[in-house]
């Protein structure tokens, strides 16, 4: 496994999260973001992608969560323990799953919502230049936020959170109830805007077809457990990455099915 | 009933409420910037009168200078309000939170009474009790002077609502998860606006002390705030000053009328028909947001 | 220790769904049951009359409003008012001769009508709006009650009640109208207690998680609205006319004013909603508190030589009452019933604490 060149700017130390003082969602896990890099977080249902998300951004004490071991660390900084707000202003933005626009409000005014920890002369500019990798946005800037269809909700999302000048840009299943053609053009604004301005990005995704076209490293998450990391020639390549998520086995039959636990359970 | 007499009550009704819409624009703001509906108002309104007097009293400071300290001590009640009663139930189901509030109002009124005792005491404004004559109608100045302040706290919050403050406050009454997930201080814009609303009860507070004295009757406005909120749509500021109108001029005319018919003490009534009346009809009001429910 | 479950398995499903599956429970109920049927041998008449039969009346009624609150999950802002309803209805019908009994059965059903007027509200809306509208039909009936003089025999006017006849019988003695409160309150409880085993229980509790997510699987979410309020004001109307036959003895508006509603309401709250025990602890400690804070105070400031004006006084414990209800939402939203809970659950298995119940 090829390892990243550049110091990563965000980095999790067999990072633990329990819910609710019970249950565990997330069992030491370790993830490295190189800075300015993209990588994929890739995983089933309920394989702790979101919560590690969150572990991240500090979102789980709204959720009754909380880190109980590991350490997260940003810029060479530990940042456990701290305010969501305060992590917003040190450069991570989450961009929530299910969009999560603020529905009464205006594309324009979510997007203002969005400035809150930047000043006020910077917002004018950022605005400006979202709406230039959103076009779609700038159009429909006065209805309301409800009103808009998946995709530009989508966009809106991803452009609020651009509006926090990140330097680290979370996303958490952006494809999610989207045409294909939504899913490719949205991936390619992510990539565009990852070159341009050297944004870091982590995706979470099921859709890992559309996610490994434009990541150059991929994690694979199950049960809470990190247990595959590579480049992504390298995952592209794997017969159970082929099998298990990009959708490559043809022509099953009862023992292959049998097969599949079997290597399921080895991934484990 | 003459033409004149009823124009008179419509009119005078109008300025009344005017000064509920004032009551009411307390709800309306925590509303519009947490979702959270709140019954305390009445009682917020009632402790305001009583910081004052205490103040002017107590200190013996003129009521100018009394009333913008009694605002900067409801500011901070305000902030407490939220840092020790709402700020654990966050995420609660709305019961929760609706008692919670209820149990402020009772606590606050009780609190008010053992501090001060239920004896009506004046507040005056030196406002003069001689009426204002527009053309053949008498107009009750204190009123008139009510509603123009009322008036001029709604301009002030609808501009307001329109500030970067004032929108993220509204973001994040649509959602309390994703104003985090921005970096909103989702515990300060709430803070904020309760302080806001204790600003608004205090101003509240002094000029229905000054119509009608400062006892614990002042706690009752809740009902008329409540259905002026509720009628005008609880996150609108605009649609509380109309509703305010609204139920001003139908209590006036409808008292006018009713009263000697039902033996007084129709106002009441007239106020819980107009609230089950919005509710059943319009539960989101004139104006407010249709909250959209998804499965 | 107090609730072993060592030696315990049932072999049936009966057993598993018997209303008290643990043996410790039953002795437990057993002997309350007994303790309560014998009150009166033992009992000081001023404490039978003045806080048990209150007490048990008002138990009967918060697990009326429990049904609906914390079983259907609807609000009520306007208890009080039904309770009320159904105390008119029960006192009129006495004094147009129908015997107590019947009267009783048909202040409940008076106020079951009405209540299905509170559930027509509760079709339309539901949480902050459903409260709001409930709190302006209590207004409307507060109104309704004082400014007809039909019901209420005129403004500011006082109804005897009349003397209650069982079977022909005539009940005075404080023993009677104990017994009385003693077998109705019994009588919700056991109703309650069974509702848990019924559909219609299930029924309610899936309303109140989801009203449309139970639509969606063949629950009809408006039927079962209706009958909870239906039910609960039924219970809510009988418990009104008992209270004022056995404990008021006379009927005036103020009874079932907008503060009893919040009272009753306060006894769901700090008991536990949708908790039966609950009820009983939170109808004990509301009706109870206020007395208790009032000896408190004035032992207290005798204590430390501070002289409490009547103002102070009067409104002290209730600034006291408002607290506790804001405490107890911050410190345990599900109430006592939930805290006896936790203690049951823990000696349940004591001292192996770490077994999984």
């Amino acid at each position: 496994m090829e390892q990243p060149s550049v110091a990563p700017i965000l980095s999790l130390n067999n990072v633990e999260v329990i819910y609710d003082y019970v249950s565990l969602a997330i069992k030491g896990v370790s993830i490295e973001v190189p800075t300015g890099g993209m990588v994929a977080l890739l995983g089933a249902n309920g394989a702790g992608k979101s919560t590690t998300l969150k572990a991240i951004s500090g979102l789980l004490t709204a959720e009754r969560g909380e880190v109980r071991r590991g350490e997260v660390t940003f810029l060479g900084q530990s940042i456990s323990g701290m305010m969501p707000q305060d992590r917003v202003k040190l450069g991570i933005a989450h961009v929530l799953e299910g969009r999560r626009v603020f529905e009464h409000l205006t594309p324009e005014e979510n997007l203002v919502a969005a400035s809150a920890v930047r000043s006020r002369h910077v917002m004018k500019r950022n605005m400006d230049r979202v709406y230039g990798y959103f076009k779609r946005l700038h159009e429909r800037r006065g209805v309301a936020s409800g009103y808009l269809s998946g995709g530009e909700q989508q966009m809106l999302a991803i452009g609020r959170a651009l509006m926090t000048e990140p330097k680290l840009l979370m996303l958490d299943e952006p494809s999610l109830g989207l045409a294909p053609f939504l899913v490719a053009e949205i991936f390619q604004i992510i990539s565009t805007i990852s070159k341009d301005e050297g944004l870091s990005v982590l995706l979470v995704e099921q859709n890992a077809v559309a996610a490994l076209d434009i990541v150059s490293h991929g994690y694979l998450i199950e049960n809470g457990r990190i247990v595959m990391h590579d480049s992504t020639e390298a995952l592209k390549r794997n017969p159970d990455i082929q099998e298990f998520y990009l959708g490559g086995a043809k022509g099953k039959d009862f023992r292959d099915i049998k097969h599949y636990s079997r290597r399921k359970r080895w991934l484990t | 009933m003459d033409a004149v007499l009823l124009l008179e009550s419509a009119v005078n009704g109008a300025l009344v409420g005017l000064m509920y819409s004032l009551v009411a624009i307390g709800i309306v703001l925590i509303y519009k910037s947490s979702s959270v509906p709140n019954l305390a108002q009445g009682s917020m309104t009632m402790l305001g009168a009583y910081i004052v007097l205490a103040i002017s009293t107590g200190v013996g400071a003129p009521i100018w200078l009394a009333i913008p300290l009694a605002i900067g001590v409801m500011f901070f009640v305000g902030i407490g309000i939220e840092r020790l009663a709402l700020r654990r139930l966050a995420g609660r189901p709305v019961i929760m939170i609706l008692m919670m509030t209820l149990g402020i109002e009772i606590f606050l009124r009780a609190g008010t009474m053992t501090i001060w005792g239920g004896t009506s005491r004046p507040i005056s404004l030196g406002i003069s009790d001689a009426p204002l004559f527009l053309g053949p109608l008498l107009i009750n100045r204190a009123y008139a002077f009510g509603a123009v302040v009322a008036l001029a706290m709604f301009g002030l919050f609808v501009l307001f609502f329109r500030t970067r403050t004032g929108v993220v406050l509204r973001a994040i009454s649509d959602d309390y998860t994703a104003a985090w997930s921005v970096g909103i201080s989702v515990e300060r814009g709430v803070a904020l606006s309760w302080a806001m609303a204790a600003v608004v009860a205090t101003i509240g507070g002094v000029l229905w002390g000054s119509v009608q004295g400062v006892d614990q009757s002042l706690a009752l406005l809740l009902l008329k705030a409540v259905t002026v909120a509720v009628l005008g749509g609880l996150d609108s500021i605009g649609g509380a000053l109309l509703a305010g109108l609204l139920l001003g001029i139908v209590e006036g005319v409808a008292g006018s009328f009713l009263d000697p018919l039902l033996g007084g003490a129709s106002r009441d009534l007239v106020d819980a028909a107009m609230l089950i009346l919005t509710i059943l009809i319009r539960p989101h009001g004139l104006f407010g947001r249709h909250d959209i429910e998804r499965i | 220790m107090f609730f072993r479950q060592a030696g315990i398995f049932h072999i049936n499903y009966a057993a598993d769904r018997a209303l008290f599956p643990i043996p410790a429970d039953r002795w437990m109920v057993g002997t309350l049951l007994a303790l309560a049927a014998t009150a009166p041998l033992f009992m000081n008449t001023l404490y039978l009359s003045s806080y048990m039969l209150p007490w048990l009346v008002w138990t009967a009624g918060a697990l009326g409003l429990n049904l609906v609150l914390g079983w259907a999950g609807q609000f009520h802002l306007g208890y009080a008012a039904v309770m009320g309803i159904g105390a008119y209805a029960a006192v009129h019908g006495v004094r147009h001769g129908i015997p107590w009994e019947i009267a009783v059965i048909l202040g409940g059903l008076t106020a079951s009508v009405i209540g299905i007027g509170f559930a027509f509200a509760a079709l339309r809306v539901k949480g902050l709006y459903l409260a709001l509208s409930t709190l302006a039909l209590q207004f409307v009936m507060d109104w309704t009650i004082s400014h007809v003089p039909a019901i209420s025999g005129g403004t500011q006017a006082t109804l005897q009640a009349p003397d209650i006849r069982l079977l022909g019988w005539p009940v005075t003695s404080d023993a009677g109208l104990y017994y009385v409160a003693l077998v109705w309150c019994l009588l919700v409880t056991t109703f309650m207690l069974n509702l848990r085993r019924t559909a219609l229980g299930r029924a309610l509790v899936a309303v109140r998680e989801k009203d449309y997510a139970a639509a969606v699987i063949g629950v009809n979410s408006f039927y079962y609205k209706l009958v909870a309020f239906a039910t609960s004001s039924f219970i809510a109307g009988v418990t009104g006319a008992i209270l004022v036959n056995t404990f008021y003895h006379a009927v005036t508006p103020e009874q079932f004013s907008v503060d009893v509603s919040i009272q009753a309401l306060a006894m769901v709250i700090v008991g536990g909603l949708g908790s039966i025990i609950g009820s009983y602890f939170g109808a004990g400690f509301i009706l109870l508190m206020p007395g208790a804070m009032n000896t408190f105070i004035s032992w207290a400031a005798a204590q430390f030589g501070l002289s409490l004006g009547i103002e102070t006084l009067a409104h002290l414990p209730q600034a006291l009452y408002g607290a506790l209800i804001i405490g107890f939402l911050l410190v345990e939203p599900l109430g006592l019933g939930k805290i006896y809970n936790n203690v049951r659950d823990y000696l349940l298995v004591w001292p192996f604490g770490y077994v999984k119940k």
